[in-house]
């Protein structure tokens, strides 16, 4: 059995990676996958905390290429799910301190036990995001509907395509339908006349997404667990798993609150 | 006009970068020549990332090392040297330069550069209107064309992408990015495109923002200078 290597990029900073790939692997592990998520934002890390795994540190990704522990001993476990993993980023190190070829290696090392390795990219496209893209299998690119974030992201198209890494699929993060119906926001469909890759999930602004951040459970995990956004992340996991299953309906017709909640009606 | 015994050297656009390759001739003389050339053309070459084919020259590291450093100051990166000596690839290899380049279009048995090293043309006196690349692809954001003829784009040039051209620039798709074309000084040059929507387009010196415009359903159009200014007109077939 081997593991595919999904890494989670972005060009421009703050679109969602870090939340993206948190409730990702989370999503997948609840789905019964044995899942790592790997921060390969080293110097900045984030992904620890968002999984409130901050505190359970001892060895980091750095610690592993340079031989200091081993691969397991740098696997934290997830305090809620029993099959999810992180591998933090080093803090005190930079993006020179680990090699594309060092995570080529460390990744198949985790494809032979694991199910799926999620990779959390640093912004830009220096050194990290060459990084954390070597290893991929499949490339997930995330961006805002805003006229920045997708120029970023055309741009990193470009370059995933120079590096043969196989098409990319789009995440558009934070949309709010509200702004899109009235036309004050790029609709899902302006995003994807400009980038013309496969769309692999939609995500809604929901406040609920910050708040579980804040308190380091991914908000697929948390309690409220009718949350649309929540939602919409369970149904990527699933499209990874090549499941067919059909974009949420973000579009208010008789305001978006109604909308969601006949919507959540109907699935329970 | 060149005389024939001016040393020779050849720059040419090609898909991978700037292919300049040097032609027969004292080395110094060469050098001298292709700095002063590089020089006039610096705003139209500058960004570039040169392919150097030094034929069958001994380089030595130090020399290699001047060439990058000349083109460096006039703003080309060096990334390639072709040579048909092993001692003057190890020295490029020394310098992390590549020794060859990835597909057939233009590697060491290349027909490009065949065409490029033939003796008695110089850059000045070769016409635009005599080369012309096509691509079949999407210019996405980032992505820089540098051509020295015409270019034909089948695919749309996204906003963030450029394209210089010497010659005129067609986009069979969409046009969102920006353009430049009669780079080298043809007002006569054109910019046509199914949908002409740039960032911004430039005809020789001349360089002109579109119009905010309510959206609108494209129609293709043609971009041309018209009494010193830039226009765009509906591109329209003649009876």
């Amino acid at each position: 059995m081997s593991g595919k290597v999904i890494t989670i990029t972005s060009g421009k900073g703050g679109v969602g990676k870090t939340t993206v790939t948190a409730n990702l692997a989370s999503a997948l592990a609840m789905m019964g996958k044995k899942v790592v998520a790997i921060d390969a934002d080293i110097g900045l890390r984030n992904l620890d905390v968002i999984m409130g795994l901050e505190n359970r540190i001892v060895y980091d990704l750095v610690d592993v290429v340079e031989g200091r522990c081993r691969l397991r001993q740098a696997m934290i476990k997830d305090k809620r799910l029993p099959e999810l993993y992180l591998i933090p980023a080093a803090q005190t190190r930079d993006k020179t301190a680990v090699s594309p070829s060092d995570m080529i290696v460390v990744c198949d090392q985790l494809r032979q036990e694991m199910d799926y390795i999620v990779i959390d990219s640093p912004a830009g496209i220096e050194r990290g995001f060459r990084n954390a893209v070597a290893p991929a299998d499949q490339v997930i690119i995330v961006t805002n509907p805003e006229v920045s974030a997708v120029r970023d992201a055309d741009r990193i198209v470009g370059l995933i395509e120079a590096e043969e890494k196989g098409p990319a699929k789009l995440l558009i993060n934070r949309l709010k339908p509200g702004l899109v119906a009235r036309g004050e926001m790029l609709s899902v469909e302006d995003v994807l006349d400009i980038l013309m890759i496969d769309l692999i999930g939609v995500i809604p602004e929901d406040e609920s997404i910050l708040i579980a951040g804040n308190q380091g459970m991914p908000v697929v995990l948390s309690s409220a667990n009718g949350t649309s956004a929540g939602q919409a992340f369970r149904n990527v996991a699933q499209r990874l798993e090549g499941q067919d299953v059909p974009f949420l309906d973000l579009t208010p017709k008789s305001g978006l609150l109604n909308r969601l909640s006949s919507w959540l009606n109907k699935q329970s | 006009m060149v005389a024939q015994t001016e040393p020779q050297i050849s720059i040419k656009g090609v898909r991978e970068g700037l292919l300049i390759t040097l032609g027969n001739g004292v080395y110094a003389d060469i050098l001298a020549r292709l700095e002063e050339e590089l020089t006039t053309k610096q705003t139209f070459l500058q960004g570039s990332q040169v392919i150097l084919a030094v034929g069958d020259r001994a380089l030595r590291l130090a020399e290699l090392r001047d060439v990058q450093q000349m083109l460096a100051e006039r703003g080309l990166t060096l990334w390639a040297v072709l040579a048909d000596l092993p001692e003057t690839r190890d020295a490029a290899r020394q310098l992390e330069l590549a020794t060859r380049l990835p597909g057939s279009q233009t590697d060491l048995e290349g027909n490009m550069l065949e065409t490029a090293v033939s003796p008695s043309h110089t850059p000045e006196i070769e016409p635009p209107s005599a080369n012309c690349l096509l691509l079949a692809e999407t210019l996405r954001s980032g992505r820089s064309v540098y051509y020295e003829g015409h270019v034909v784009i089948i695919g749309d040039v996204n906003p963030g992408a450029e394209i210089i051209a010497g010659g005129n620039v067609v986009v069979w798709g969409r046009l969102r990015g920006l353009v430049h074309a009669g780079a080298l000084g043809d007002e006569t040059a054109v910019i046509c495109a199914l949908d002409l929507s740039p960032t911004q387009l430039r005809i020789a010196n001349q360089i002109a923002i579109p119009p905010d415009e309510p959206a609108r359903s494209p129609i293709p159009e043609k971009a041309f200078i018209k009494q010193g200014q830039i226009i765009a007109e509906p591109w329209q077939i003649r009876k």
